[in-house]
This record gives structure tokens, C-alpha cells and sequence, in this order.
């Protein structure tokens, strides 16, 4: 995923000159092909991030299109009132890329884990968030998030999960992504990000389970997720992320706005992490883990 | 686009008419913070902003960023003359669909950002400069923050990136008020002499009082030709609440609306004040 970023960051601003890259002094290798193409447009604004946001939204107005980098615990998290203020309320053309969300940052603990930050920016109005599933999810939606031309926050997680899309396949962005189909009348699972692997896993270990998944959060594609309640019994959502606000609080809100299913929320509970850990250490503290939610996922299929 | 020079008058004490005429109709706070910044505006906009009278959204405009969104009553005044803003979103000020708001607002053509949480504007300005500055455009960015409001963080996080990318096309307007909200700013973050501190982070820096026309205008002058690539900071000495006596240096015209009587007795005291 990390390369695929890299590429589309430089294959986008090779085409537009207008295209700028701030980063809060994070990204070390990931920037190497960057700065090589084009070392002018890469800004290392310091360990300012507020600052950061703030410049962003003063060369959009001037007609730039930056792209602004961080860690997500960071940007935007930290950084969300600037967000809000600056860039979002009149709707300017930047991109907010939140590196390592979810876990990634297992070792290091609560400021570099970001499982808040769906939950923060989907509340500020007019923003897009994009949540990629994989490689060929990231690389669409970072040339969606530049065609866009609006304020935009791309949520990148753990980077080596593997893909959930065959390679070479188009990916509409607006839409909910089907990865596999299950039993009409059955249980659907509808996941957001890396974490869509293991929605895949499960769903192949429990059978006739059919899962979806959601590279765009805001806008959401609910008319996709109507035909999805229509033709399903139960959802189940996934997200490396609180089960609060997130994703799965945004199916659960526009489901029954639209055709009320039970839905069961998987995700992090309300509580921050105890422990250190490698990053499939953590995921099994807070009940994410394949075998945790297999077992959770087959008692709820089995109603 | 106009040059520099505009014919406008910009008289203070009829900017400061405007604003008594809008805090009034409005029922709004913050008559303090928008008198200490007139002659500053009025002399930016009468000699030094290169803006266009027909469209405040001119692309080759000079930007002015008002960080201190609270004195935004002092710009409406100044927009109100050039005639971004019509006598009836005046005499309409903060009335229930109002387009203007009681703080700096960047949908309202002629202000630049939303300000009023502060420490937001000198950021987005030193953006401006520097993609100004990358474009070699010409334009300058003049922001206009309060004392106050430089207890905030990321001000000085924006000195730092402005003095490394030499923006000399930046202009930092401190209006050096002595007050905050709740006291005296020198009784709650004490940061010393300002200009100390700006020279310190590598500005250029000169320090005038705020009040008097000739000497911003002087100072202006002689920071935008110096020659130096360092960004500029101004900082002006002022006096909150300046131009109506009752309010000088009175804390509680922070927040403290006209009634008819003081609305009455203020503008009588700006009639003789001229």
C-alpha cells in the first residue's frame, strides 16, 4: 500500500503543477520518489502541525492543491479544529492524508493510535473521508480525492494486509464494493479498510456470508446499503476504529433511516489500550483478531 | 485593480461611527477591540492594500487576514465605505439573516478567513505569502493579530516557517492593546517586549503607535521597501476602546453592549473627539 501511495502521490502531481505536498515532518522513506520528481513541491513544515493545516488552507485559496500528510493520531486528530476552521467551512481543495490509523503504531501506545478520527471529521460538514481497503482501493481513491477538488480525509491503515481486489479491477469509489457473496437472506458483513481482509477470512471460514466493502464513508453510498438490507437478514460492520461514530455507528444510523436490520458493530470498545504489544497482539486485546470475531460473527449468524 | 493609493478618506472617527452604528443595531460586543485597530486598517486600506473596489475577490489582490476576528466591526466599516457592504447589511448588522457575523467570516467577500478561535489567521497568511511568494506574484499578506492572541501556540510555529522560507511579502500587524478578555494581558501571559520576540525569530521589526496615521504609514512604507527578505512585523501600540473616552482602557468594553443612553453619549463623544 505504502508504494501505491507513493506512485499515485507522484503520478498525480506530475500531471497538475499546482499539486504541493506538506508533511509535519513525518513519511521518511515514503517521500523518496516524491522528492526526486519533484524536490520543489515536497514541504517539510516542521513538527507544526497546526501550522501546518492552517498554510494549507492559504495556498488552496491561492490556488494550490495540497496534499497534507501525517500520522492520523495527528492529522486530524490533532489538528481538527483547523481543520474545521480553515480548510473545511469553505469547502477548499485539500487532502488530508492520515497515515497509520487504527493500531499501527502498536508499540509506541495511545498518541500514535488513532481510533477516533472517522468519528471526528465525519462530523465536520461537507468533508469526504475515504477509507481504503487495500492497494487497489488507495490508489483510486487518492486520484477520487484529487479529482474531488474538496476537503478531503484519506484514512491509510495497516499497510500489509494484503488485497481484497483482483488486480487490474476498476474501482468505483462512490459505491460499496462487493468482495465476495453470500446466501440471500443470510448475514452480510460491510467493512472499511484493511480490516476488510478479515471480514474476507471469516466469511470464507463461516460460509454463505457475503461481504462489502466501503472505500467511501462520507459520502456513503446508502442506496447500495438499502438493496444490502433488503436481500440480507443481519449486518455485521468492521473497522479498526471505535465502535462509536465510526462506521459502523454510520451503517447503523443510515440503515434505519432507510431499512432496519440488526446490525452489530465490530470494532474497538470504548476504552484505550492496556498493553504493549506487535500489532496482532493489540488487535487480539481488543477482540479483532480472526478467531474473536469468527466466533462473535458464527453466534450471530446462527440467531 | 487599484493602486495603493486609494482616494478613499477612510476617516477614523467616522469608521468608528460605523462600528458604534453596528454594535447598536446589533446588540453586539467587542466596541474595544474593533477601535484600537482603525487607524491601522484605515491607513492599510487608504495607502498600502491594492484591491480592486468593484471585486473584493480579485485574484491579484493583497491580502489582509484579520487573525483578531473580534475587531472584524472595524473592517466591516472600512468594506462599508469602498462598498463591499451596503447601508442596509449595516443597519441589519447580527439581526436575525444577518450575512455578517459578530466575527471575521471568509464568506463574506472582502474577509479573507474565518477567524475569532484564535491563532488561525497568521497560518493561513503565511500560506498566502508563501504561494504568493512561489507564484512571484507580487502580492503581500498583511495579518492582523491581537496581544492577546499571541498567547496561542501556533503563531509562533507560523513565525518559524515564515523566517525559514524568507516570506518578505508577509506583514505581521500586532495591535498591542494591553487587554485580553478576562485582564490585562500583561497580568495573565506575560511575554515581555513583542518586538524583542519577533527579532528574535528573525522578522524585521518596527514598532509605532497604532493611533497615529503618519507614523504606520511611515512604517509600512519603510518595511515593504527595505530590502531585507526577512518577513515584518509592525507591532502598534494601541489603546482599546480608543476614539470614545468612556471606553479607553476599559476591559468591559470586551463585552459590554450599547443601550440607547451609552449608544447616545458614545457617538456625542466621537463628534467631539474629531
Amino acid at each position: 500500500m505504502r508504494q501505491t501511495f507513493s506512485d499515485s502521490l507522484v503520478r498525480i502531481a506530475d500531471a497538475d503543477p499546482r499539486v504541493i505536498l506538506l508533511t509535519g515532518d513525518h513519511g521518511y522513506a515514503l517521500f523518496d520518489a516524491f522528492r526526486a520528481a519533484h524536490p520543489d513541491r515536497y514541504i517539510n513544515a516542521g513538527i507544526a502541525e497546526q501550522n501546518m493545516v492552517g498554510m494549507a488552507a492559504g495556498l488552496a485559496r491561492m490556488g494550490f492543491r495540497p496534499f497534507v500528510y501525517g500520522l492520523s493520531a495527528f492529522v486530524p486528530v490533532r489538528v481538527l479544529e483547523q481543520i474545521k476552521i480553515d480548510v473545511a467551512h469553505d469547502n477548499l481543495p485539500v487532502v488530508f492524508v492520515g497515515d497509520g490509523a487504527g493500531f499501527v503504531y502498536s508499540y509506541l501506545g495511545t498518541s500514535h493510535q488513532a481510533l477516533e478520527d472517522i468519528a471526528c471529521v465525519r462530523a465536520v460538514p461537507g468533508m469526504m473521508v475515504l477509507s481504503p481497503a487495500d492497494r487497489h482501493e488507495l490508489s483510486a481513491a487518492m486520484d477520487h480525492a484529487y479529482a474531488a477538488r474538496c476537503s478531503v480525509y484519506l484514512r491509510m491503515g495497516k499497510a500489509d494486509r494484503g488485497d481484497v481486489h483482483k488486480e487490474g479491477v476498476a474501482i468505483d469509489m462512490a459505491k460499496l464494493q462487493c468482495l465476495r457473496s453470500g446466501r440471500i437472506g443470510g448475514t452480510t458483513i460491510l467493512a472499511t479498510g484493511p480490516i476488510a481482509t478479515t471480514a474476507v477470512a471469516v466469511a470464507e471460514r463461516i460460509g454463505g456470508i457475503a461481504v462489502w466493502s466501503a472505500p467511501s464513508i462520507k459520502p456513503f453510498d446508502t442506496a447500495t446499503l438499502a438493496a444490502i438490507c433488503a436481500s440480507s437478514s443481519r449486518l455485521v460492520t468492521m473497522e479498526e476504529h471505535s465502535v462509536m461514530g465510526g462506521f459502523g455507528s454510520l451503517v447503523a444510523e443510515e440503515s434505519t433511516a432507510v431499512h432496519p436490520r440488526s446490525v452489530l458493530r465490530i470494532g474497538v470498545p470504548d476504552r484505550f489500550s492496556e498493553h504493549c504489544g506487535s500489532y496482532e497482539y493489540l488487535l487480539r486485546e481488543h477482540g479483532l483478531d480472526l478467531e474473536t470475531i469468527a466466533t462473535r460473527i458464527a453466534i450471530y449468524d446462527a440467531q | 485593480m487599484q493602486s495603493s493609493k486609494s482616494n478613499l478618506s477612510f476617516n477614523p472617527q467616522k469608521l468608528r461611527r460605523t462600528v458604534l452604528d453596528m454594535a447598536y443595531v446589533g446588540r453586539t460586543a467587542h466596541i474595544g477591540c474593533a477601535f484600537s485597530i482603525i487607524e491601522l486598517l484605515a491607513v492599510l486600506y487608504r495607502n498600502h492594500l491594492r484591491f480592486s473596489p468593484t471585486d473584493p475577490k480579485s485574484p491579484v489582490r493583497d491580502m489582509l487576514v484579520l487573525s483578531k476576528g473580534h475587531g472584524v466591526m472595524a473592517q466591516y466599516a472600512c468594506m462599508h465605505e469602498i462598498g463591499w457592504i451596503d447601508d442596509a447589511a449595516i443597519s441589519g448588522y447580527c439581526v436575525d439573516g444577518s450575512m455578517l457575523k459578530g466575527l471575521s467570516d471568509s464568506r463574506v467577500p472582502g474577509l479573507e478567513v474565518t477567524s475569532g478561535s484564535l491563532g488561525h489567521g497568521v497560518s493561513v497568511a503565511v500560506g498566502m505569502a508563501f504561494a504568493a511568494q512561489r507564484d512571484n506574484s507580487g502580492q503581500r499578506v498583511f495579518a492582523i493579530v491581537g496581544d492577546g492572541e499571541m498567547n496561542e501556540g501556533p503563531i509562533w510555529e507560523a513565525m518559524l516557517f515564515a523566517a525559514q522560507h524568507n516570506l518578505d511579502n508577509l506583514v505581521i500587524i500586532v495591535d498591542e492593546n494591553g487587554f485580553q478578555a478576562m485582564g490585562k494581558t500583561s497580568d495573565i501571559l506575560s511575554r515581555g517586549s513583542l518586538s524583542a520576540k519577533f527579532a528574535a525569530f528573525d522578522f524585521d521589526v518596527m514598532e509605532i503607535d497604532g493611533h497615529d496615521e503618519t507614523a504606520i504609514d511611515n512604517a509600512l512604507t519603510t518595511m515593504l521597501a527595505n530590502g531585507s527578505k526577512r518577513p515584518k512585523a509592525l507591532i502598534a501600540k494601541t489603546i482599546k476602546g480608543r476614539g470614545v473616552p468612556f471606553m479607553e482602557n476599559d476591559n468591559i468594553w470586551h463585552y459590554t453592549r450599547l443601550t440607547d443612553e451609552t449608544y447616545q453619549t458614545a457617538v456625542a463623544a466621537l463628534g467631539e473627539s474629531r
